[in-house]
């Protein structure tokens, strides 16, 4: 049984080619603003990269992400929250918390054994600990989004910062790095920052372990020790890229869709 | 906004709803009637409606911007008195007669210090002292209010409201409660023949225009809607709590995703109109009060009051067999705050699934709001 997972999100695009159960391709790219687009381009990358010859040999797709309704080949929508969260669980079963962080959004999502979501938090509108929010303070620190991660994990002393707000962060920055603190802890500190927030996020689900990190800012290791730090637990590592957390979640309920099929018609 | 129902006295409500001065209204002015617009559901309309006013609820539909009024407001200000000062600076509600204000919230009140020193030419202007527990001491307060607000309108509009024009006005509006409980009662049904984006279409345009009039019409409606069954289409069907939402393009976002709306506890719902004031005292002003402070479906701006709140939810849920309940709010709204996170905890404990959502008044962000109402209904296996 073939089938696909594509997440078009807000900064990137994510492909997932699965068959029987396994992944036998994933692919990622950035978005572009046409949403069909990347959804195409980056849905024919994890087909070619799995040796198939078209998306015609995938017996179903599911569209999810912010692009989600823009996914002309998919043959059904899912939201991101319900995708993410059946990803994350198939790649770790234990998991109850998932912290989602994407391009434009975070979200906390609590999990039943099953894998169904009990209930969820989304951040609003604001920017505040999304992937946005940390491309702008590695422009100001000119230091690249891995930059990021290396340096606050070097911090003896982090800094503390108050704004969350990424415009407001960005003039703290400023004003700390003209202060001549050094750049190890300014990150800590906004890393930190960001973390509280995911942390009350986590409190309003109610925090039961075991929690992973997905999306494209779970690769920064130094948030996700902040987070580790403010919530007193282990945050567990995916043993596979966080970032196609939703596209797995996605093709995962494209395969139970065929073999409802297959089920509900005998051949 | 695209509607289901195809009906002539639907799309007058709908356009009522989607105006300010609709036709009705205009045409009433044209005869010579006079308008007075009050905000919040605190006001007794009745009041107006005695003085051979036509009352009219205060919105901001249609506004685009805030960049006159934000001056006059700071950044915890929620969007609707933005929005509704704004159009007040503008002009657009130079058509009122009048406007009754009301310390619903703090932010709403402040409508009236800034209204009174910038909008020059409203011929009358007042505000009500809304109490805040829901005793007989406080009721007894309210009383005083509405006779002070009766004598106020007597004075500058030169009418009499004797004691039997106010109950004639209270069975009126008496009337109209008893006939939006009925639009209400075909929501009950298996597939409603009015989904919850139209039927507050319907509520609102209640609130803007003459009662009399607006009952007819209704009556109308409810003959063209009886024995007709809707497409039952649904993955879910939904309660809507909350505040000021007076959009049905908000409430159609949601049913967009396939959460049918078939009740509510809203201000311009069935808080407004589930329960009719009581016909049988002698006093008709101890009758408004008793209604407006006490007896009505409560709003959490009223203290002490939860647990009748969380109570009135649930049986809602049970009677109209909803799956699960939306609560919106206005983004900075403070009387809802607290309110979402303790009815949500409610909920939890007899099993109902709640979604809670920060709103701004003019419906934007759609795609997050998208993304969270089809969430919602994938967590519950729809």
């Amino acid at each position: 049984m073939l089938v696909g997972g594509c997440d078009v999100g807000s900064a990137t695009g994510k492909a997932v080619v699965m068959k029987d159960g396994e992944i036998i391709s994933y692919e990622i790219i950035p978005s572009t603003t046409k949403p069909e687009v990347t959804a195409r381009t980056v849905m024919d990358k994890a087909i070619e990269k799995a040796g198939l010859s078209s998306i015609a040999d995938l017996q179903y797709i599911v569209g999810t992400g912010y692009g989600r309704l823009k996914v002309p080949f998919a043959n059904e929508n899912i939201s991101e929250i319900t995708c993410h969260a059946k990803g994350a669980q198939w790649l770790l079963p234990t998991v109850r918390t998932v912290v989602d962080i994407g391009g434009q959004d975070c979200k906390v999502m609590s999990l039943g054994a099953n894998g169904r979501v009990l209930e969820f938090v989304m951040n609003d509108r604001c920017a505040a600990g999304t992937g946005r929010f940390f491309e702008a303070m590695a422009r100001v620190l000119d230091c690249g989004l891995q930059g990021l991660s290396n340096l606050s994990l070097q911090s003896k002393n982090p800094a503390t910062i108050t704004s969350q707000c990424s415009v407001f962060a960005e003039s703290e920055v400023v004003t700390l790095v003209n202060e001549g603190m050094d750049l190890t802890d300014i990150v800590a500190g906004l890393h930190a920052s960001i973390a509280s927030r995911l942390n009350s996020m986590v409190r309003k689900v109610g925090l039961v372990e075991d929690v992973a990190l997905t999306g494209g800012c779970a690769k920064n290791e130094g948030l996700a020790k902040a987070l580790e730090d403010k919530l007193g637990v282990t945050v567990k590592k995916l043993p596979l890229d966080p970032q196609i957390a939703g596209a797995i979640g996605a093709a995962l309920i494209a395969a139970e869709r065929v073999s409802k099929q297959t089920m509900k018609s005998p051949a | 906004m695209e509607t289901r129902i195809k009906s002539k006295v639907f799309e007058q409500f709908s356009e009522a709803t989607s105006t300010l001065l609709n036709p009705v209204l205009k045409d009433w002015k044209k005869q010579g009637g006079k308008i007075v617009g009050y905000f919040c559901s605190t006001v007794p309309e009745e009041l107006i409606t005695a003085a051979g006013l036509a009352p009219f609820r205060m919105r901001a539909t249609g506004s685009t911007s805030t960049e006159q009024s934000d001056a006059y407001y700071s950044s915890i200000n929620c969007s609707f008195p933005r929005h509704c000062f704004n159009l007040a600076l503008t002009g657009e509600f130079e058509f009122l007669d009048g406007v009754i204000c009301v310390n619903s919230c703090d932010h709403v009140r402040r409508i009236f210090d800034n209204w009174k020193r910038f909008v020059p030419g409203t011929p009358f202007i007042e505000v009500m002292s809304l109490p805040r527990k829901t005793e007989a001491a406080q009721v007894a307060w309210f009383r005083d209010e509405i006779n002070l607000l009766r004598g106020k309108l007597e004075k500058h509009f030169g009418v009499k409201i004797s004691d039997a024009k106010l109950w004639k006005a209270i069975k009126l509006h008496n009337e109209t409660r008893r006939l939006q409980k009925k639009l209400y009662e075909l929501r009950k049904q298996e597939k409603p023949p009015i989904t919850g984006a139209e039927s507050l279409a319907v509520m609102v345009a209640g609130t803007a225009m003459p009662k009399a009039q607006y009952n007819n019409m209704l009556r109308a409606l409810l003959d063209e809607l009886s024995g007709i069954e809707g497409p039952g289409d649904h993955r879910a069907r939904l309660m809507i709590v909350g505040g000021i939402l007076d959009d049905p393009a908000y409430v159609k976002v949601i049913e967009d995703q396939g959460g049918l709306i078939v009740t509510d506890s809203n201000c311009f719902g069935t808080r407004n109109m589930w329960i009719e004031v009581n016909e049988s005292l002698k006093d008709p002003a101890e009758a408004l009060a008793r209604w407006y402070v006490a007896e009505r479906p409560s709003c959490p701006r009223f203290y002490g009051e939860h647990d009748n709140r969380t109570k009135y939810v649930i049986n809602m849920c049970r009677e109209f067999k909803c799956d699960g309940v939306i609560a919106e709010r206005l983004l900075f709204c403070d009387s809802w705050l607290v309110e979402h996170y303790m009815l949500g905890q409610d909920l939890k404990a007899v099993g109902i699934p709640m979604l809670k959502l920060d709103r701004e008044y003019i419906t934007g962000a759609v795609g997050q709001l998208r993304t969270r109402v089809q969430a919602f209904l994938e967590t519950m296996g729809r």
